[in-house]
């Protein structure tokens, strides 16, 4: 019906600015006195997107989608200074959630007909999740995986990707994660299978000692020696142990002593013991379980049972495809590098500079340190997994995953947004209460603080938001 | 995967000054998970040094032991093993296996650890296994003068159990491996 309603006006673009007009002119109780036919009248954010949608069933979408999304933008700088809360708010709230619902059913097709395709337009799918999964139809995991690169674009690779990378995980785990005396009993039972049947016929008497090698006794100090580097991975074990039982406590899927919660925390475990193995260089890092956290609740609790069921195996692959830009951020060496975490700090004070001077200098000479380092860096290596609860970090990742320009990219633009939003307190507060803010930042409507964050250009020449 | 270290007979501060650096080198923190020592330590500064090693420390008393609140016999159970420990001095003729035999039918364990003949044997005995971890010192013992330094590192993983045995030869440390599988029916037989 609402669709049919679009396709008879002459002038999409027209329809909508007549449409502005028209909520300039109501009150905020008129709201209820409309049914939901005459909905897309009123223009509010939700709007543009539903609207969009319908333009992307055609194939030259492109051009009124721009459009679309241009006159979206102009309304939204009138609306973000009236704040956090959208204007729409006021219109009632079960107004709201039933066009959201029609918005996510709208949208869930869209990326379920994207997703079915034989050739997936990638493009086309990063656009669409750019502005958010809906919470129902099991899209999440699918589509994460997607935009990670672990499934390729063409459908019927699928099958055997997943069946291979599933069986490279298996077998990373047999040669990296088991205890020595599991390798030797395994070693053992291959190659004296006979002898051990002889001497189990019960006959008393001096026990047979085998001569071994120095690298195969559990004191050996050698390098090579399996026992040696065993040891060394329990600190690291321990630590992540520590780490995992500190994840998400407010979840019974993380914490707690079920053993539902206990299986989770120890997948989550192997691989994370998995990628310190791999890693060397890295190791493990204190965080690295909250960036693990995420991808594994979206794959395990995947409706399709195949799928959750190998989320461990699923998650260790995205857990790495993910991490693979920003590993350099965790690598201490590297701090002051052209890659490392410092340089990534400036380039988002050079955002936030370019994109607002004056709250730029309030925190850079008003407040005298770089305040960066002192938040920044949690936002940035841990992707905002600390920042907010996890519902909302789905959404975000979900705008970070499906950027095409990457997810690093998305993430300093987030992080410019979440001062920009906090602006007014932040000009008024000194370095204390500043601080104190950002590191615990104030709960904010998501989806505004990414549309801010989609506004911000990194191009200094161009467009500017001002607030 | 637990680690049990077995050792005893150090005879310190009387017979030897201290374990052989090689030894020494090789027992950090961090690996074992208990420590059963026989006895005849002397004296205390050993039982605190092996207490550094492991927090989990068992020692049953020697006849030359200095502090004399140690136990004559000790059991615990590791696993699915159960161990009993005791010096030895106690048991006629010494480091006979069949009066050791007799003990350890009464401590009703699976593996019985005793010291006091500086010797390191390992014996299979009834389904039970019989282990002398020697002198960690090589003190000379009422019986020889020659005695090689030894200790004995258990690997216990389910039923299975690896006797790990170190033993400074010439100046060398020589590590040789022993298996063990405790059959889930064993029972002592009755006399």
């Amino acid at each position: 019906m609402l669709k049919g309603k679009k396709l008879n006006l002459p002038d999409r673009l027209g329809s909508l600015l007549a449409g502005f007009e028209d909520k300039d002119g109501d009150s905020g109780g008129s709201g209820s006195a409309l049914d939901l036919g005459e909905e897309l009248e009123i223009i509010q954010p939700n709007r543009f997107r539903s609207g969009r949608e319908s333009e992307s069933d055609d194939e030259d979408g492109e051009v009124q989608e721009e459009a679309m999304v241009k006159r979206k933008l102009e309304v939204d700088e009138e609306l973000e200074h009236h704040g956090r809360q959208p204007r729409h708010q006021k219109d009632g709230s079960d107004h709201i959630s039933v066009v959201k619902t029609i918005e996510d059913d709208e949208k869930r097709s869209d990326i379920e007909y994207e997703i079915s395709q034989k050739m997936i337009n990638v493009g086309k799918l990063q656009r669409i999740v750019g502005t958010g999964l809906p919470d129902g139809g099991n899209l999440r995991p699918t589509v994460w995986k997607l935009l990670l690169g672990y499934l390729p674009p063409s459908r019927d690779l699928w099958e055997k990707e997943l069946i291979e990378n599933r069986q490279k995980y298996a077998k990373l785990k047999e040669e990296l994660l088991l205890t020595p005396s599991e390798l030797a009993r395994i070693k053992e039972e291959a190659l004296h299978s006979n002898e051990h049947n002889n001497a189990d016929s019960g006959t008393d008497g001096p026990l047979i000692r085998h001569e071994i090698s120095h690298e195969d006794h559990p004191l050996s100090l050698g390098k090579a020696s399996v026992w040696h580097q065993y040891f060394e991975h329990i600190d690291i074990a321990e630590q992540i142990d520590r780490d995992l039982q500190r994840t998400h406590p407010e979840m019974k899927f993380f914490s707690g002593e079920s053993s539902f919660s206990r299986r989770h925390r120890e997948s989550m475990r192997n691989i994370l013991l998995l990628f310190s193995k791999l890693n060397p260089a890295i190791r493990y890092v204190q965080g690295m379980n909250e960036v693990l956290a995420p991808i594994y609740y979206v794959f395990s609790t995947d409706t399709d049972v195949q799928n959750a069921s190998n989320a461990e195996a699923d998650s260790f692959a995205c857990f790495v495809l993910l991490l693979s830009d920003s590993v350099d951020h965790f690598c201490e060496q590297l701090d002051n590098s052209s890659v490392g975490i410092l340089f990534t700090l400036s380039r988002l004070a050079e955002l936030l500079k370019a994109n607002d001077e004056e709250l730029w200098r309030h925190l850079e000479f008003t407040t005298k340190a770089s305040l960066m380092e002192y938040y920044a860096f949690r936002w940035i290596t841990l992707l905002l997994t600390q920042e907010f609860n996890l519902q909302s970090i789905l959404r975000i990742w979900d705008s970070l995953l499906s950027n095409p320009f990457g997810v690093q990219e998305m993430l300093l633009r987030v992080c410019c947004a979440m001062l920009l939003c906090a602006k007014s307190r932040l000009l008024s507060g000194d370095f204390a209460a500043n601080l104190r803010l950002l590191q615990h930042y104030p709960d904010i409507d998501i989806e505004h603080l990414l549309k801010v964050a989609q506004d911000i250009s990194p191009d200094t020449s161009s467009f500017c938001l001002t607030l | 995967m637990v680690l049990v270290l077995a050792l005893g007979d150090l005879h310190i501060p009387h017979r030897a000054a201290d374990l052989p650096p090689k030894f020494k080198s090789m027992l950090v923190p961090g690996k074992i998970q208990h420590i059963i020592c026989t006895g005849n330590l002397c004296i205390k500064e050993v039982q605190d040094y092996l207490k550094t090693l492991c927090p989990d420390l068992h020692i049953t008393i020697g006849e030359y032991d200095e502090e004399t609140r140690y136990p004559e016999t000790k059991t615990l159970t590791i696993g699915q093993f159960k161990l009993g420990l005791c010096h030895g001095h106690q048991v006629i003729p010494w480091g006979d296996l069949d009066s050791l035999a007799m003990l350890q039918r009464q401590l009703d364990v699976d593996i019985l650890v005793t010291g006091h003949t500086h010797q390191f044997t390992a014996y299979k005995h009834e389904g039970g296994v019989v282990i002398n971890p020697g002198s960690a010192t090589g003190a000379y013992s009422s019986i020889t003068y020659d005695v090689n330094p030894s200790f004995v590192l258990m690997d216990i993983d389910g039923l299975r159990v690896v006797v790990y045995v170190y033993e400074l030869i010439d100046g060398e440390v020589k590590v040789d491996k022993i298996d063990f599988k405790k059959t889930a029916t064993t029972t002592h037989s009755a006399h």
